[in-house]
């Protein structure tokens, strides 16, 4: 079972909802790269100038584990990621669980994404102007943190940050691509996990996604935002045990 | 303590949120940026508040590492207000538990920002610019270089041929006068030969190459230095040049490279020595070192120009001869190549320069 981060974040996103499944399978977390603990030097802009990049990777990896048969669960880009690694490799897993899916972020005659190209080259702008938020050279020393005692002083320090151009650039990749062609018809069987009040992928495209791949199943959580995982760990985790 | 006073009229904006971020309760100086009655405020999220980006970066960034971290400080973030006027703030965030203390609240302090935003804007503009000047700048000059060392290669063989035309004319039994039209030619052809080698040499260093050495240690180095005082003497005929060399242990060098050295510093002597007073060249080898001085007499060189005379293209105020400036360029990397160094002394009796190399290069590391 693999999970798959989204833009934003790393493989630590998941740490609310992977313990429930360590019992019945054998659960796969990892970085893409350019993100979390990855080897930056290895990021490529041109290999990871689209969504392609990834896929590859995606698929490279599950077949170095040998995985058939197998579970993949991915969040937000990573959902489209899914549906394109089920496409080109369907041997691979028989079980795709999307999170808040979206296959076009930008609104385009009648179809309703959510934005307009010109907010996505305004958040392009804005992320310039946050490198404070995601810096590892500018992390500040490292310190406990009372509160969450199980995260450790590194992971306090490192989480969910990376290289700004990087993000940046994944950005970029993520927020202008446009996947509608690769829904369809998979082997696979397709679970769907809908937030409630979600700005980023709002229910509509959860709708358009469930429509264009034949036989998918929708589930509508009760949570609010993007990461349901973060938000609404149980929920998320009864809904992907339900289905699996 | 007033407490609700001090909440309520803060100088910076609060707002206590649940964890999706929906708004609890803000405090006056936060409702007075927004403009929003408490009653329009219901039931919004911090992310309503936002620029569309700000929705996208709170969502996929800033919530997931709250949740995660506890806190999170100094996000740029850009409020707007009832009348869609924008505000940039400073965000810092932090969970915590509630009254009951079961349950986890947010807590941000919000800060305006407007002034030190727009200064990293200006920052990060004057980045931006300067990055793409350098890129272009680079270009440039790479273009630059490489058409001089193109240039400077393709000027060889119209030399080349000068120099065997002439080889031959000499053969053909001339007069007196042109015998020395022909000297004077050859005198030329070494002199622009010397002045292509060192373009070449500047610009394979420019273009990363440096100066590479080919060392020789099994020949001596004194036929070498000999003949180049001899190819200069053969041009310079009017001007006399006293050789002295001591060179009594092996030298391990690149023989061609000190040959151009001291070609660079004899051709400076003759050009900028004074005419009736000899050039010298000592050569000796001592105390591990070899040392090649060469000296001339005539006015001195000011104490601000000889800090200048090893740049590239410097060229001193005597506008009657005028090379490229790189002979003494090339002379010192040529010094820094072999481990030693080239240095430059002038007073009212001489200028001389002394080249100082190792007998052998210095084991490294």
């Amino acid at each position: 079972m693999v999970f798959a981060h989204g833009f934003g974040c790393d493989q630590n996103m998941w740490r609310l909802v992977t313990p429930a499944f360590e019992t019945d399978f054998c659960t796969v977390l990892f970085d893409y790269v350019g993100a979390g603990g990855s080897d930056l030097s290895a990021y490529d802009a041109k290999k990871y100038g689209s969504l392609e990049g990834y896929t590859e990777d995606v698929i490279d990896l599950a077949r170095s584990l040998g995985i058939s048969d197998g579970v993949l669960v991915g969040h937000s880009v990573s959902a489209m990621i899914g549906l394109m690694v089920a496409r080109r490799a369907p041997n691979l897993f028989s079980t795709i669980v999307l999170v808040g899916p979206s296959p076009c972020y930008v609104d385009e005659g009648d179809y309703v994404g959510g934005f307009s190209r010109e907010q996505i080259h305004e958040l392009l702008a804005f992320l310039d102007s946050n490198h404070l938020g995601w810096s590892e050279a500018m992390a500040p020393v490292i310190m406990g943190n009372p509160d969450r005692p199980e995260l450790g002083e590194e992971l306090t320090a490192s989480f969910c940050r990376t290289d700004p151009e990087i993000a940046k650039h994944f950005a970029r990749v993520t927020f202008l691509s446009d996947s509608r062609a690769d829904l369809g018809p998979v082997d696979a069987r397709v679970l769907i996990l809908q937030c409630r009040e979600d700005i980023i992928a709002p229910p509509g495209v959860g709708t358009y996604v469930h429509n264009a791949v034949p036989g998918s199943e929708f589930v509508m959580l009760d949570a609010t935002g993007h990461c349901p995982h973060l938000s609404a760990p149980d929920a998320t985790i009864a809904a992907i045990k339900a289905f699996v | 303590m007033d407490f609700e006073d001090l909440f309520e009229t803060a100088p910076c904006g609060y707002v206590l949120a649940d964890l999706d971020g929906r708004l609890i309760r803000v405090n006056r100086t936060f409702a007075g940026w927004i403009g929003f009655s408490p009653e329009a405020l219901h039931g919004k999220r911090l992310p309503d508040l936002l620029t569309v980006p700000g929705k996208i970066f709170y969502e996929t960034h800033f919530a997931p590492t709250l949740r995660m971290k506890g806190q999170l400080n100094e996000v740029a973030l850009e409020l707007v207000a009832s009348d869609k006027r924008r505000f940039p703030v400073l965000v810092n965030a932090r969970e915590s538990l509630g009254v009951d203390e079961t349950w986890h609240q947010v807590r941000f302090a919000i800060f305006l920002a407007t002034e030190r935003r727009g200064y990293e804007r200006g920052l990060l503009e004057a980045r931006d610019k300067a990055q793409a000047t350098i890129v272009s700048e680079r270009a440039d000059s790479e273009l630059r270089e490489q058409f001089i060392a193109v240039l400077g290669h393709d000027l060889r063989n119209p030399l080349a041929s000068i120099a065997s035309g002439m080889r031959m004319l000499e053969k053909e039994g001339l007069s007196e006068r042109g015998r020395r039209v022909i000297a004077l030619m050859g005198g030329s052809v070494v002199r622009a030969s010397a002045l292509i080698d060192n373009v070449l040499d500047f610009a394979r260093g420019r273009l990363g190459g440096g100066i590479t050495l080919i060392r020789n240690e099994d020949e001596p180095l004194e036929p070498a230095l000999r003949q180049v005082v001899a190819e200069l003497r053969s041009v310079a005929i009017e001007q006399q040049i006293i050789e002295h060399y001591a060179l009594d242990e092996p030298v391990v060098c690149d023989h061609v490279r000190v040959g151009q050295l001291l070609s660079n510093l004899l051709g400076n002597a003759l050009t900028h020595g004074a005419k009736d007073q000899p050039v010298r060249v000592n050569a000796t080898t001592a105390l591990g070192e070899l040392v090649i001085a060469v000296s001339n007499g005539g006015s001195p060189i000011p104490p601000a120009a000889i800090e200048k005379l090893f740049q590239p293209f410097f060229r001193g105020h005597d506008r009657v001869r005028q090379g490229l400036g790189l002979g003494l360029h090339i002379a010192s990397e040529i010094a820094r190549a072999h481990g030693g160094t080239l240095v430059a002394r002038s007073d009212e009796i001489a200028t001389t320069f002394v080249f100082t190399m190792p007998l052998a290069p210095r084991e490294e590391n």
